[in-house]
């Protein structure tokens, strides 16, 4: 964890502290029962931790992924999408075939990888290929996926099985076996988890990771020592789809055990506000996620126990965003004046 | 950044203020300008303290009558008078010889004529000391002559001209007074009638100044072989060759189609017509910071750049440190970069000694075809001997040089032969390095 990382770690969590104690109080909550129940609901006992982890996890996949595009100077704000193509395909695989289930999993999250490498890649072909601006065309692509996925599962993947915009559910085999018995936390998160650890070595110990940040850092000078910059785009938006699309695939293996359109409750764009708080490295993106994942378990039990719209927490999500965002683009220009 | 310094600006006169890269002279201009702020001292002032800067500040998708006028604009009924704004462009363009288009594009504008427009912009404020920071950087001599035009016609009228520079020709042909600034301390101050170049040179760089090699002629097969190259609004049919163990010298004005050049010979741009050359080459871009460095990384990461993917790195997906770190530090020692550490940010490193660092990942090789790029703009006089050393060295190995350059000095120490550019197709050609200033500038300047 670099400083400027840690930094934005520490300002996002006193900032978060402080809206929260502001909702709370124009709740007419006392913050002190207010946080005592946002604690209770993150971390009170199993199911508490259970669910926040499950979050973590949900929100790790996509941060991982909108990191890549970031570190390569890429605004990929298309990771739900991406997020709910990968699902799609890892919940259509999961009831096509019928193998071990160790590699039944594999080939899941494989399945969820590549649906949104592929979803990632159309992003990043248009803006190797036509110089397409990458924030335009990964949002517009996150309405295509969602048509995409429900024409797909109530036209010619329609599921007998199926109540509602859904795939069938998978074989009991092939759920992902849980961390904590009988909850949502499922081996999805080590899986994350390790997803991180390769990230950070691919960034910082691979050529290919150099040249994305190169091309994210200097694309003028990348460019001129010879770094394709179309290739870079290229990579970088399918890297970034794979682990937006792996979070789809987990979601889908890990907790609906189906495909279904309405997977994510905006996972992706959450993950926007965790890559940015975690300062777009890796193992402080893991941290942020899981601050991230309190934040929306403890948001509901805040909202049971005390009243506070879950809303709030959601806009207090929202707000930091809008600061980090604003905070690295003047830092951006005051660097170059 | 600055010590103890005391410095004056009289009305009417030109004071040249010299020093190498990094001993402080933007920021002492800046102080005198009023953007910057002191820790101790004071500045006294009578009248306003126009600043005009190295890098332009302009608004380049506004007019030249709006960039001018900004902040003060001529006012009428609420709105601003445009008819009254172009009038008073107009007006102070006659008056000192900078005549523009006050409805010109800055955007569409070449480097000098940009400045002229920054220079009507200070004149619009009416200021009692102008102060130009490297104002002859990127203009061709004929602009040369004519900013010191502008600049005697300011001086007549009473104001006092502050020239920032590091190019003692300018400095002994136009100023009355020299102060020469080093590590942020006033070494030397005297009118100009009472010192010597060599002085001024001496106390800019605090000793004696390094000499190059002497210049031995070779001769070698061609190398490169450029036939019919045309660049899509840039250059037309043009044909050189290069030949093993020679620097070819580019003289031209900036924008008359040296970038598209230089930028189709290193395969960075599309062209027509057939380019033959060596695959193995090195690259001095043109902007340091922007084309050539990544400022917040360190200079291993920097080294690194282009030589990422090292054929020696097992698994291949590896970056292979240790090599990385061996080539670093040979072209640290090799090429006299001077940092606390290879770890550092290449940002702590002073400009002479990152362009130290570019020239020498580029020639650390010994690639056969090199591409110089003014590769000693804005350096100090001990780096840039340093590169004029380095790239004598590669030509004495047998390396062919492109050296594209606005410094004629320049080009005149270092090529075997110059070709004149001017818009986008060659005017003359000089050889066996019978070099004529004159007869150059003339072409550099033709039709």
């Amino acid at each position: 964890m670099n400083r400027e990382s840690a930094k934005a770690l520490a300002v996002g969590t006193l900032g978060v502290a402080a809206a929260m104690s502001l909702a709370m109080i124009a709740s007419h909550v006392s913050p002190i029962v207010g946080f005592n129940a946002f604690f209770y609901g993150a971390f009170g006992g199993k199911q508490q931790i259970a669910e926040t982890l499950a979050s973590t996890t949900a929100l790790l996949f996509p941060a991982l992924g909108i990191a890549i595009a970031f570190r390569a100077g890429l605004f990929n704000i298309g990771a739900e999408g991406q997020l709910l193509i990968g699902g799609l395909l890892a919940g259509w695989i999961g009831t096509r075939i019928d193998v071990p289930p160790a590699i039944a999993i594999a080939a899941i999250f494989l399945a969820g990888a590549i649906g949104g490498a592929l979803w990632g890649a159309i992003a990043g072909w248009l803006k190797a290929a036509r110089d397409a601006n990458e924030v335009i065309s990964t949002l517009m692509l996150n309405f295509i996926a969602a048509s995409l996925a429900l024409y797909l599962v109530t036209g010619p993947l329609r599921a007998p099985d199926a109540a509602g915009p859904e795939l069938s559910l998978l074989p009991h085999a092939y759920w992902l076996p849980t961390l904590l018995s009988h909850t949502r936390a499922t081996i999805a998160l080590p899986i994350a988890l390790l997803a991180a650890f390769a990230l950070r070595y691919v960034l910082n110990h691979t050529w290919f990771g150099y040249r994305l940040r190169a091309a994210g850092e200097a694309p003028e000078a990348a460019r001129r020592a010879g770094i394709s910059l179309s290739s870079v785009a290229l990579w970088a938006m399918a890297w970034s789809g794979a682990l937006a699309g792996m979070g789809g695939a987990a979601l889908v293996a890990g907790e609906l055990h189906r495909f279904n359109t309405q997977l994510s409750p905006g996972y992706g764009f959450i993950a926007i506000a965790v890559a940015l708080v975690g300062g777009l490295e890796p193992l402080t993106i893991c941290v942020a996620a899981l601050a991230f994942g309190a934040l929306e378990s403890g948001g509901l039990a805040l909202q049971a126990a005390a009243g506070v719209p879950k809303d709030a927490i959601h806009v207090i999500e929202g707000l930091l965003v809008f600061a980090l965002a604003a905070r690295r683009y003047l830092g951006a220009r005051g660097a170059t004046v | 950044m600055l010590d103890d310094v005391d410095l004056t600006c009289e009305a009417g006169e030109i004071h040249a203020l010299v020093g190498e890269n990094g001993a402080g002279k933007s920021t002492l201009a800046a102080i005198a300008a009023g953007e910057l702020a002191t820790d101790a001292g004071e500045i006294e002032r009578s009248g306003r303290i126009g600043l005009v800067h190295q890098h332009f500040a302009l608004i380049e998708r506004l007019r030249v009558w709006e960039n001018v006028v900004l902040g003060h604009e001529p006012q009428r009924g609420g709105t601003i008078d445009r008819d009254a704004a172009r009038a008073f462009v107009r007006e102070i363009g006659e008056r000192y010889g900078l005549e523009v288009d006050p409805d010109a594009l800055v955007e569409s504008l070449p480097v000098g004529i940009r400045q002229r427009v920054e220079l009507l912009r200070e004149l619009a404020r009416d200021p009692s000391i102008l102060i130009l920071d490297e104002p002859t950087a990127a203009l061709s001599p004929g602009e040369v002559l004519r900013l010191f035009g502008t600049i005697a016609l300011l001086t007549q009228r009473g104001v006092g001209v502050l020239v920032i520079t590091h190019k003692l020709d300018e400095v002994f042909a136009h100023a009355g007074r020299v102060t020469v600034l080093r590590r942020g301390r006033i070494v030397e101050e005297r009118p100009i009638a009472a010192t010597t170049r060599e002085r001024v040179a001496r106390a800019m760089i605090g000793g004696e100044i390094p000499s190059i090699p002497a210049h031995e002629p070779t001769h070698g097969a061609i190398a490169v072989r450029v036939t019919d190259l045309a660049v899509t609004g840039a250059i037309e049919n043009l044909s050189l060759q290069i030949a093993a163990g020679e620097i070819l010298g580019i003289a031209g004005v900036e924008g008359n189609g040296q970038t598209a050049l230089a930028d189709a010979l290193a395969g960075l741009t599309a062209f027509r017509g057939s380019v033959e050359r060596p695959s193995s080459i090195g690259v001095i871009p043109q902007d340091r910071l922007l084309e050539a460095v990544i400022p917040s990384w360190s200079l291993l990461e920097n080294a690194m750049l282009g030589r990422e993917r090292a054929a020696s790195a097992k698994p291949s997906w590896r970056i292979d440190r240790a090599a990385a770190r061996t080539q670093c530090t040979a072209i640290v020692e090799r090429f006299d970069v001077r940092a606390t550490s290879i770890d550092a940010p290449l940002s702590t490193l002073s400009g002479g000694n990152q362009q130290k660092l570019v020239v020498g990942r580029a020639l650390i090789d010994n690639p056969a075809f090199v591409i110089a790029y003014n590769p000693t703009r804005g350096i100090d006089i001990g780096a840039t001997a340093t590169v004029h050393t380095e790239l004598l060295a590669a030509r004495n190995r047998g390396a062919a040089i492109l050296l594209v350059s606005f410094e004629l000095d320049e080009l005149f120490a270092l090529s075997d032969r110059i070709l004149v550019i001017a818009r986008g197709a060659l005017r003359g050609e000089f050889a066996d390095r019978r070099f004529d200033r004159e007869a150059i500038g003339r072409l550099m300047v033709s039709a």
